[in-house]
């Protein structure tokens, strides 16, 4: 038996579960190895130590501070179990109930991916709105904005009417235009309803057309009243000639017999003739004595054709009438004392135009 | 060391029934040898009693799983080191045995120096030489592998059969018999290192 095999017999030796025959080679080689006896003795000795060491005394109140930590675990039981009883559920309920939330899950992601973009769209358009660039555009929020603008635009007293950039110009009250407000204001109030408002330059109502094309309630203006802008569109020098509260174009065929007749017909009727600028009349009539006026110059006329729209705006009760006021309380910021007179003696300004044929 | 006397297979049943009184009758007969396992393989009281007890609340807990009664001493054995083993990862996580390890220098005024292992047998008249010895011997256990040390304390300080080892360990008693002797011969190398 060599060493190698004797030392792993120690234990075997030690617990005695060699047979005596393997016991009797073993001493023998041990008295003839001082090596493996060596070895031999020191694990002797370690196992003696090992089995010498005895047990130790479990430390007082083992038991009543288990009892106590059971105790504490069980306080904290019922959260764990409510959380924990899930588990306990049969299939039969728990997939069910999962599949329910999954396609909730999967709803609730639908919709959110839905809005979204919506949400995006809207911030874009928002954006459009506040962009003056955008102003072709047609957007329900950019179009009631427009809207309030042209209100406002209305409301202000300007001579010219802005165009869309002037906008914010023209939103500037001009000082001169407040103090006559001011100043006329009171007079003003009682007659301001009888007086015509301005016609939009063909411009303006080429711009308002396209911008509020089939949405705004505007005022529209008929086919023939754009026809009588576009031929009033030359610029005025005169103030007064600039803004007439109703206009008449008067077509004839001798120049000098029509107006010497138009002479005629305002002084028949009680009238004026305030300012004459080549083809252009500015007459004061009585407001009583207006319609017999017009009914003259029909006949005069080879076709006399009136303004409808403010015909229209110049009747009471009318849609318009209101906005047509405003426009008048600004017009008449402008207005002279004479043509202020006129007015408070219940009297009609009409600007009459001579075309000839 | 004399082997625990058996459990009846009556009160482990009662306990499983949540029996109080058959709980607390299980602690009292096994809470030396578990609260021993756990002492020999922490080498610390205060560890080895959290642990013991720890040991219990999970036998309170999950006794009612236990199929076989009769396996009851194998299966309280296989609870208790598992806990061992978990402890002591964590122990050895937080370096809670490097600061005292045997191997490590003490430090002196004139430097360090290697730590001398007060071997009893050297002076055999002295009083607590038993107790020297059980130091000696915890020390040594604490040199050796895990599962080595746990062989030794299964068998030679908590006297297990090879069966019983066997049935707590999962293991043939032939490797049993192989793992243990290597384990003796390892301690025995520590311990005359020590001496040294």
């Amino acid at each position: 038996m060599d060493c190698e095999k004797v030392r792993d017999r120690f234990s075997s030796l030690w617990e005695k579960e060699l047979s005596p025959f393997e016991e009797k080679v073993f001493k023998e080689h041990l008295s003839s190895c001082p090596k493996c006896k060596r070895e031999f003795e020191q694990f002797e000795k370690t196992m003696r130590r090992l089995h010498s060491v005895g047990e130790v005394e479990v430390p007082e109140g083992f038991l009543p501070e288990l009892y106590k930590k059971i105790e504490e675990k069980k306080g904290a039981v019922p959260g764990e179990k409510s959380g924990g009883r899930w588990f306990h559920f049969p299939l039969s309920f728990k997939l069910p109930v999962q599949a329910v939330a999954m396609v909730a899950i999967v709803f609730l992601m639908l919709y959110l991916t839905k809005m979204m973009p919506m949400e995006g769209d809207r911030l874009k358009e928002t954006k459009q709105t506040s962009s003056p660039l955008s102003v072709q555009e047609k957007p329900e929020g950019a179009l009631t904005q427009r809207e309030v603008k042209e209100e406002r635009r209305a409301l202000e007293p300007t001579t010219e009417t802005p165009r869309p950039k002037d906008v914010e110009q023209a939103k500037a009250p001009v000082p001169g235009e407040e103090k006559i407000e001011q100043a006329y204001a009171p007079q003003v109030k009682g007659e301001v309803k009888k007086v015509e408002t301005p016609p939009p330059t063909s411009e303006f109502m080429a711009y308002r057309q396209k911008e509020s094309k089939g949405v705004a309630k505007e005022i529209t203006p008929s086919p023939q009243a754009g026809k009588i802008e576009r031929e009033l569109a030359v610029p005025e020098k005169s103030f007064v000639a600039s803004k007439p509260p109703q206009e008449i174009i008067l077509r004839i065929s001798d120049r000098e017999k029509g107006i010497s007749r138009l002479h005629e017909l305002v002084k028949q009727f009680g009238g004026e003739v305030v300012t004459a600028e080549g083809d252009r009349f500015l007459a004061s009539l009585p407001t009583s004595s207006l319609s017999e006026f017009k009914k003259e110059l029909e006949r005069l006329s080879s076709s006399v054709k009136t303004d409808q729209l403010l015909a229209k705006k110049h009747a009471r009760g009318s849609l318009g009438f209101e906005q047509g006021a405003k426009r008048e309380e600004g017009d008449e910021k402008s207005k002279g004392p004479a043509k202020l007179a006129a007015e408070m003696e219940n009297r009609t300004i009409v600007r009459i135009l001579l075309v000839q044929e | 060391m004399t082997a625990s006397p058996k459990i009846q297979k009556e009160i482990i049943e009662s306990c499983k029934a949540g029996d109080g009184k058959a709980f607390a009758e299980i602690v009292l007969h096994r809470q030396k040898k578990v609260f021993n396992i756990a002492y020999r393989m922490l080498d610390n009281s205060e560890e080895a009693k959290d642990l013991a007890q720890e040991v219990f609340i999970s036998v309170f807990e999950s006794i009612k799983d236990l199929k076989e009664e009769i396996k009851f001493d194998a299966w309280l054995t296989q609870i208790t080191l598992n806990h061992c083993r978990n402890r002591w990862k964590y122990l050895k996580r937080r370096q809670y045995f490097n600061s005292d390890s045997l191997d490590d220098p003490i430090e002196t005024e004139d430097g360090s120096m290697p730590r001398a292992i007060y071997d009893p047998s050297d002076n055999p008249e002295i009083l607590f030489e038993k107790k020297m010895i059980q130091q000696l011997i915890q020390r040594g256990l604490l040199e050796l592998k895990e599962d080595q040390r746990e062989l030794l304390v299964l068998r030679d300080l908590q006297g297990f059969s090879y069966r019983e080892m066997g049935e707590t360990l999962g293991l043939p008693e032939g490797t049993i018999k192989s793992k243990l002797h290597r384990a003796r011969m390892d301690l025995k190398e520590v311990l005359e290192r020590f001496s040294h």
